[in-house]
C-alpha cells in the first residue's frame, strides 16, 4: 500500500500523543495558497496527530487586518484540536503589542509567530524584541522562521535569545536547509531555544540535536497542511529515538509548552 | 520499476562516504530496482580518480546502476577531455555541482561542457537550488541555451524552506521543455503536485540524494505524496528516468 492512513491501533493510549506545533490557515491569493483548517484537521486525522496549532502565513495588522480573527474562528470550529499562535508585524509599535495581548488574554492564542522574510524586521531589533518579552510576560513561547534566508538563521535569532533569556524561543525548521548545524549550535550555546523539526529533510540531524540539546529541546512540527504531517510525523520515527525522547518530541514538549501559557 | 534518479558514491571532502555495496544495500531495502551514481567529490579533488570509482561500480552491478561522469567546467579542454573518457568507460550521461566546484551554471564557462554533453546525447544532471550559482532560473539558462540538452535539476530546483524559490523554479520548467526536477529534500511536497498536474508527470523524477539524503523519507516523499495522479506518480517513480536517463 502506498499510501498509508492511520488506524486504531495509531490512537491506542499506549501510543505517544502527537501535537504539530507549526500548521497553518491562511488564503493567500497571490501565491495561490489556500490552507483550510478543516484540511489541517484531515491531515492531522491521516497522521493520528491530536493537536495542532495553527497560525496565519501573513502578518497582523497588516497585510491582514483580520489575521487573527481568522486564525481564532479556524480553533473554534474544531474546538479540542487546534490551538493558535499569533503572527504579529514587529513594526507596529504599541498597535502591535496590543494585538498580542488581545490574542493572548482574550482569543487564547498559546504563542507568538515571527516569520522576518515577510516583515524585514530583524530578529533582535528593539520592536521584535518588545513582542518576546510581552509573549514571554504569559509564559507564552515564540517561533521564529528559522532557514536559510537573511534576518532568519540560526545566528540571527540567538541575538534575540541572547537579549531575552526569560523568553522561550523556538527555531521552526531548525535551520533549515544549511543552517542546521548552526541551529543545534546556537541551541547548545543558549538553554532557552528550541527547535523544531518542520521541513527540515534530515532524520539524523533530529537525533542528532536530541542528543546534544536533550529531547526536551526538540519539537515535532509538519508547516502543514501544505507540507505533509503525515510524512513529518515518518521523519521523526526515522530518527530512530528511544520511546520517551520521541513521545517527548512528538507531543510531551509541546503539550508542557501549551499548558504552560498564562 | 522504481529507478532512484541520484545517487553518489566515494569519499567527500565534506564528510560523506558511500561505497557500492551500501547503495545497493540500500536500494534493496526500498525495493529500489535501478539507480544513476555519481562521485562525490573527492578530497584529493581529483575526479577522474572518483569517475573511475563510480565506473568500477557499475561494472560490478551492471543490471542495477548506471554512471554518470562528474567534471569541473573550469578546467576547460580537461574536462572535456574527461567527457570523452568517461565515456569509454561506461559513463552515460553528466554530473554538475555548481556550489562544490564554484562555478555559475548560466555562465559561459559551462559551454563546452554542455557541447559535449550535446555532442554525445548526453543528459545532465545540475546541482540546483544553491543560491547565486544553480536557482531556477540560472539552470533554465542554461536549459535554453542547449535545448537539445535533457536537463535534470536536483532539489526541485529550488532550496528554500520559505518556498521563495518555488515560483522561479516553476517558470524555469515553464520555458524549458528539456528541464526536468528531481524531488530530493523538496519544500513541498504540493509544489511536486503542482508541477505534475500543471506541466506533466513526465517532468519530475524521484531521488534519493544518497547518502546525503534519507533514502527513506525520500521514497515515501513520492510514495505518500496525495495529490499525484496514479500514473504521474508511477512515471516520477520511474518511468521518466528510464526513459530520459538510462538508455
Amino acid at each position: 500500500m502506498l499510501f498509508p492512513r492511520h488506524t486504531a491501533s495509531d490512537m491506542r493510549p499506549d501510543r505517544p500523543v502527537i501535537v504539530d506545533s507549526h500548521l497553518h490557515v491562511d488564503h493567500v491569493p497571490a501565491l495561490g495558497w489556500s490552507l483550510e483548517a478543516a484540511e489541517c484537521i484531515r491531515r492531522m486525522d491521516e497522521a493520528g496527530i491530536a493537536k495542532g496549532i495553527v497560525m496565519s502565513i501573513v502578518d497582523a495588522p497588516e497585510v491582514n487586518p483580520g489575521a487573527l480573527e481568522l486564525v481564532a474562528e479556524a480553533c473554534a470550529a474544531f474546538p479540542g484540536r487546534l490551538e493558535a499562535y499569533a503572527r504579529i508585524h514587529p513594526w507596529y509599535g504599541d498597535d502591535a503589542v496590543a494585538l498580542l495581548e488581545r490574542a493572548i488574554t482574550e482569543l487564547g492564542f498559546k504563542g507568538l509567530k515571527l516569520h522576518p522574510v515577510t516583515t524585514i524586521a530583524h530578529p533582535a531589533g528593539e520592536d521584535t524584541l518588545r513582542l518576546i518579552r510581552a509573549a514571554a510576560a504569559h509564559a507564552a513561547p515564540t517561533l521564529f522562521h528559522c532557514g536559510d534566508e537573511p534576518l532568519t538563521t540560526p545566528l540571527a535569532i540567538a541575538r534575540a535569545a541572547a537579549a531575552c533569556p526569560e523568553a522561550t524561543i523556538v527555531l521552526g525548521h531548525m535551520g533549515g536547509y544549511f543552517h542546521v548545524d548552526e541551529a543545534i549550535a546556537v541551541a547548545e550555546r543558549h538553554e532557552n531555544l528550541l527547535l523544531e523539526t518542520s521541513a527540515m529533510p534530515f532524520p539524523a540531524k533530529i537525533r542528532e540535536a536530541v542528543g546534544r540539546l536533550g529531547p526536551e529541546r526538540v519539537l515535532y512540527g509538519s508547516d502543514g497542511p501544505a507540507c505533509s504531517p503525515l510524512l513529518e510525523v515518518e521523519k521523526v520515527r526515522l530518527a530512530a529515538l528511544d520511546p520517551l525522547a520521541e513521545e517527548l518530541v512528538l507531543g510531551g514538549n509541546a503539550q508542557r509548552m501549551l499548558e504552560a501559557v498564562v | 520499476m522504481i529507478v532512484d534518479s541520484l545517487t553518489f558514491l566515494g569519499v567527500s571532502l565534506f564528510g560523506r562516504r558511500a561505497s557500492a555495496p551500501e547503495l545497493i544495500a540500500a536500494m534493496d531495502e526500498l525495493g529500489v530496482d535501478r539507480a544513476v551514481v555519481c562521485p562525490l567529490k573527492p578530497a584529493d579533488y581529483r575526479l577522474e580518480a572518483a569517475n573511475d570509482t563510480v565506473a568500477d561500480a557499475v561494472r560490478a552491478h551492471r543490471t542495477r546502476l548506471v554512471g554518470f561522469a562528474r567534471v569541473d567546467p573550469w578546467l576547460g579542454e580537461g574536462a572535456v577531455a574527461e567527457i570523452e573518457r568517461a565515456l569509454t568507460l561506461g559513463l552515460r550521461g553528466l554530473f554538475l555541482h555548481p556550489w562544490e566546484e564554484t562555478f555559475c551554471v548560466a555562465a559561459p564557462v559551462v559551454d563546452p561542457v554542455l557541447e559535449a554533453a550535446q555532442r554525445h546525447r548526453l543528459p545532465v544532471i545540475v546541482a540546483s537550488g544553491y543560491p547565486w550559482l544553480s536557482e531556477g532560473l540560472q539552470v533554465a539558462d542554461l536549459a535554453r541555451r542547449f535545448p537539445d540538452v535533457t536537463i535534470v535539476a536536483t532539489n526541485g530546483a529550488q532550496i528554500n524552506i520559505s518556498g521563495l524559490g518555488q515560483l522561479d523554479a516553476e517558470l524555469a520548467l515553464t520555458s524549458c521543455p528539456n528541464l526536468h526536477i528531481q524531488t530530493t529534500g523538496v519544500y513541498r511536497e504540493d509544489f511536486l503536485e503542482g508541477v505534475a498536474s500543471r506541466l506533466g508527470g513526465e517532468r519530475v523524477l524521484f531521488a534519493s540524494g544518497f547518502p546525503f539524503f534519507d533514502p527513506r523519507l525520500e521514497l515515501r516523499r513520492v510514495q505518500w505524496a496525495p495529490g499525484f495522479a496514479a500514473e504521474a506518480r508511477e512515471q516520477i517513480l520511474g518511468g521518466n528516468a528510464a526513459r530520459l536517463l538510462l538508455h
